[in-house]
C-alpha cells in the first residue's frame, strides 16, 4: 500500500514540470479569453525558443558540471557581427577593399565567431583550469566589449540588405513558414540533434560521465578536455544562433541585446530537472523548463501583471522547482534503500 | 507520511502564488468598434502601456498617469515593462496584437529597433502612440509626443549663466553618448553659454546618465579644476551625482550645478540651495496627451494634429520648486 502511493508520487514528482506547465497554461487561459489561441500560443514557441536555444547549449555544459556566463553576450555579439557584415560588408584595409557576403556566408560566419568564443572558454577551463564560472564570466565582457567596439555603441538598422550586393534574406529568421515562426522550427531541430547527440551517441554518454564522476571519466579513457572544449562550442553555437534569430526578427542589431539571458537559460535548465552538480539531464525537460518560464511571463503580461510581481513569481517557481527535485532525490535515495532492505529479508 | 504534506504545503504555496496573479482579465467591456479608421485596434478596450522599467521613477509617473487617463477614458489598461530590452519590447507588442488590444502607449527601448514592432502593431491594425523617446521613421506610429529637450536645456541654461554672474569656470557632463537627447541637450546649453565670453568650460566628462559616474567624474574634476564654479550635467542623476561630490570637497553652495528631468531628487537639491536648477519633461503630461489622442484617433480615425509633437519643458530653480512632485508641475 504505502509502495504504492509512493511510486505513484515518484511518477506525479517526475513529470512535475510538464504539469505545472498545463495547469499554468489552464490558469491563464481562464484568466484571459485570448490566452489560448493558435496565435498566441505559436507566439509563445516564437519567445520560447530564445531563451529554449540557450538552455539547450547550457544543459550540455551543466550536465558536465560546468556554467555557461558568457551566451548572452555572445547573442549580442552575433547580432552586431552579422548586422556589421550585411549593412558595412567587411573591409580590408591592406587591399582596399569592401566584400559583401550574402546571407548563408553571413550566417555561418557569425556562427564560426560564436563557436570561437565557445573554443576560447573550453581552453581557459580545461588547459588553463580556470573555473568555468569565472572563465566565462571573463569572455561574457569580452564578447560584450567586442559587440560595443564593432559599432561604438550605436545600432544596426538596415539589415534588410541590398539586392545589388545580393545579400537581402536575413530577415528570414524572424519570419514564418505555415505560420510557424522559424525561430521556433529551429528550436525543434537543435532540440531533437540535441537528444540525440546526448542520449544515442559516445560523445552524450561521455558527457554525462564527466559530470557524473570526472576522475573516473578521464581513468576510463574519456578525453575529458576535448569533450569539455565540444561542450562549450555548441553552447556558444547556440547562443551565435539566438543571435541571427533575434536580430532578425527586430530587424536591428543591438550590442546590449541579451543582456542577463544567460539567467534565463539556467534557469529553464533548472526547471527542467538538470542538476547544477552536474551528471542530470534530459534535454525535454529543459524544454519544458524553458516554456514554464515563457508562459509565466507571457501569461503574466496579457494579465497585466507588474513587473515586480513577476520578478518575484519567476524567482519563487525556481526555488521550488528545485526544492522539489531535492526532494524527489531523496526519496529515490530511501526507495532504494528500501528496496535492497526487503531483499535480504 | 510527513514528505506528503511537505508536498501538499508546496501545492498549496504555489496556489496562493496563483491568487496573488489571480482577478486578471475580469470584467471586460465590450469594444465598440464600427468608426472607419485607418487602423481601428485589435478588437478589444484594452490599452497596453508599455514603458521602460517602473524602478525609475520617471517612468513610473509617466505609465501611472497614462493608466489613470485611460481608465478615467473607460478603457481596461495593462502596464509592462521591457527593460530596455529591445527583444522583449517585441514580444509585449506580440503579446499586446494578441491580447487584441485597442491601442498601445510605448516609451520605446531604442530609435532603430522598435520600428519593426511598432509596424507589426500596425499591420495587426493596432495604433501605437509613441512617448519620451522619438524612434527613426515616421508614418508607422500615429503620434510621437516628446518633451523638448533643446527648449528645456536653453531654458535652464539661462538660469545658471544668471547664476554664475555671466563669468568663470565650468565643467560638462554629458550623457550617454549613443543616446540623441545627451547631444541635443549639450548643444542647446553651449547655444546659451557660448554667448559670454568669460564663461570657460575647463572639462567635458560623460557620465553615461549615471550617478555614480556623474560622483566620481566630478570629483576627479574638481581635483584638476579647483577654481570651477559651475557644472552643467546632461540629466539629473548625473547632477545628483555631481551635487555629492560638491558636498564632499566642502563647496557646498558654491557651485552652481544643472541638470534635465525635473526628478524629486534634483528638487530636493534645489530646495536645499544645493542645486541651481533643472528642466522639467512633463512626463505625465505627455503620457496623458497620448492616451487623449489614442482615445480621439480610435473613436475618430484621426488625432487631428502632427505626428511628431513637442512639449515644452519649464524651467524649475528655487523660486518654483515647490510646485513640483514626481514630474508633476501644479500651477
Amino acid at each position: 500500500m504505502f509502495k504504492d502511493k509512493t511510486s505513484l508520487m515518484m511518477t506525479l514528482l517526475k513529470g512535475r514540470t510538464l504539469i505545472v506547465l498545463v495547469l499554468l497554461l489552464i490558469f491563464f487561459s481562464v484568466a484571459n479569453e485570448n490566452f489560448l489561441s493558435t496565435n498566441t500560443l505559436l507566439l509563445l514557441a516564437k519567445h520560447v525558443a530564445l531563451y529554449g536555444i540557450l538552455a539547450i547549449g547550457m544543459t550540455y555544459v551543466i550536465i558536465t558540471g560546468g556554467i555557461d556566463l558568457s551566451v548572452g553576450a555572445v547573442v549580442g555579439l552575433a547580432g552586431m557581427i552579422a548586422g556589421g557584415m550585411i549593412q558595412n560588408g567587411v573591409t580590408l584595409q591592406f587591399a582596399g577593399v569592401t566584400l559583401y557576403f550574402s546571407v548563408p556566408m553571413v550566417v555561418i560566419l557569425t556562427i564560426v565567431v560564436g563557436a570561437f568564443i565557445g573554443w576560447l572558454n573550453g581552453i581557459i577551463i580545461t588547459k588553463f583550469g580556470v573555473a568555468p564560472f569565472i572563465a566565462t564570466l571573463g569572455t561574457m565582457y569580452m564578447a560584450r566589449g567586442w559587440a560595443m567596439l564593432h559599432s561604438n555603441g550605436a545600432t544596426y538598422s538596415s539589415l534588410a540588405g541590398n539586392e545589388a550586393l545580393g545579400n537581402t534574406g536575413f530577415s528570414f529568421f524572424g519570419s514564418r513558414i505555415a505560420e510557424i515562426p522559424v525561430g521556433a522550427l529551429i528550436l525543434v531541430v537543435i532540440a531533437i540533434i540535441a537528444h540525440i547527440l546526448l542520449k544515442k551517441t559516445v560523445f552524450g554518454w561521455h558527457i554525462f560521465a564527466i559530470g557524473g564522476n570526472e576522475k573516473a571519466a578521464k581513468l576510463s579513457g574519456v578525453k575529458v578536455d576535448k569533450v569539455k572544449i565540444l561542450v562549450y562550442i555548441f553552447s556558444a553555437v547556440c547562443a551565435a544562433i539566438v543571435g541571427l534569430i533575434t536580430a532578425s526578427q527586430l530587424e536591428a542589431a543591438h550590442p546590449a541585446t541579451g543582456e542577463t539571458w544567460e539567467m534565463n537559460a539556467i534557469a529553464a535548465a533548472v526547471l527542467g530537472g538538470t542538476s547544477m552538480a552536474g551528471g542530470i539531464g534530459t534535454i525535454g525537460g529543459t524544454i519544458v523548463g524553458a516554456f514554464v518560464i515563457g508562459v509565466i511571463s507571457d501569461g503574466m503580461v496579457m494579465c497585466g501583471v507588474s513587473e515586480f510581481w513577476q520578478m518575484i513569481i519567476k524567482g519563487l517557481v525556481i526555488i521550488l522547482a528545485v526544492i522539489i527535485d531535492q526532494f524527489q532525490r531523496n526519496m529515490e535515495a530511501k526507495m532504494a534503500l528500501q528496496a535492497r532492505n526487503e531483499s535480504k529479508d | 507520511m510527513g514528505k506528503f504534506k511537505k508536498v501538499l504545503a508546496i501545492v498549496a504555496s504555489l496556489c496562493m502564488m496563483m491568487m496573488l496573479i489571480a482577478g486578471c482579465g475580469a470584467d471586460k467591456k465590450a469594444a465598440d468598434g464600427g468608426d472607419k479608421a485607418a487602423l481601428k485596434g485589435g478588437g478589444s478596450n484594452i490599452i497596453y502601456i508599455i514603458t521602460p522599467s517602473h524602478s525609475n521613477p520617471f517612468f513610473k509617473t509617466e505609465a501611472d498617469a497614462a493608466a489613470a487617463k485611460a481608465k478615467a477614458l473607460g478603457y481596461e489598461v495593462k502596464m509592462v515593462s521591457h527593460d530596455d530590452d529591445a527583444t522583449k519590447q517585441s514580444e509585449l507588442f506580440e503579446n499586446a496584437i494578441s491580447d487584441k488590444a485597442a491601442a498601445i502607449i510605448c516609451d520605446n527601448a531604442g530609435a532603430d529597433a522598435t520600428v519593426a514592432a511598432v509596424k507589426k502593431a500596425r499591420e495587426a491594425g493596432i495604433p501605437t502612440f509613441l512617448i519620451d523617446r522619438e524612434i527613426n521613421a515616421s508614418g508607422v506610429a500615429i503620434s510621437q509626443i516628446v518633451a523638448n529637450n533643446y527648449q528645456g536645456a536653453k531654458a535652464i541654461a539661462e538660469a545658471f549663466v544668471e547664476k554664475m554672474g555671466e563669468k568663470g569656470e565650468y565643467a560638462e557632463l554629458l550623457g550617454k553618448e549613443s543616446d540623441t537627447n545627451a547631444g541635443v541637450r549639450s548643444k542647446a546649453f553651449h547655444e546659451v553659454i557660448d554667448q559670454y565670453k568669460d564663461m570657460k568650460m575647463v572639462a567635458q566628462q560623460t557620465a553615461n546618465w549615471e550617478q555614480t559616474e556623474g560622483f566620481q567624474k566630478t570629483e576627479t574634476i574638481l581635483q584638476s579644476n579647483p577654481n570651477i564654479k559651475g557644472i552643467i550635467c546632461g540629466n539629473d542623476t548625473m547632477a545628483v551625482g555631481a551635487v555629492a561630490a560638491v558636498k564632499n570637497a566642502g563647496l557646498q553652495g558654491k557651485i552652481a550645478i544643472i541638470g534635465v528631468d525635473g526628478s524629486d531628487e534634483a528638487a530636493a537639491a534645489i530646495k536645499a540651495g544645493d542645486m541651481t536648477g533643472t528642466a522639467l519633461q512633463q512626463a505625465a503630461k505627455i503620457a496623458e496627451m497620448a492616451v487623449e489622442q489614442a482615445d480621439k484617433y480610435l473613436k475618430t480615425g484621426s488625432t487631428g494634429l502632427d505626428e511628431k509633437q513637442l512639449v515644452d519643458c519649464i524651467a524649475i530653480t528655487a523660486k518654483n520648486v515647490d510646485k513640483l512632485k514626481t514630474f508633476v508641475y501644479k500651477e
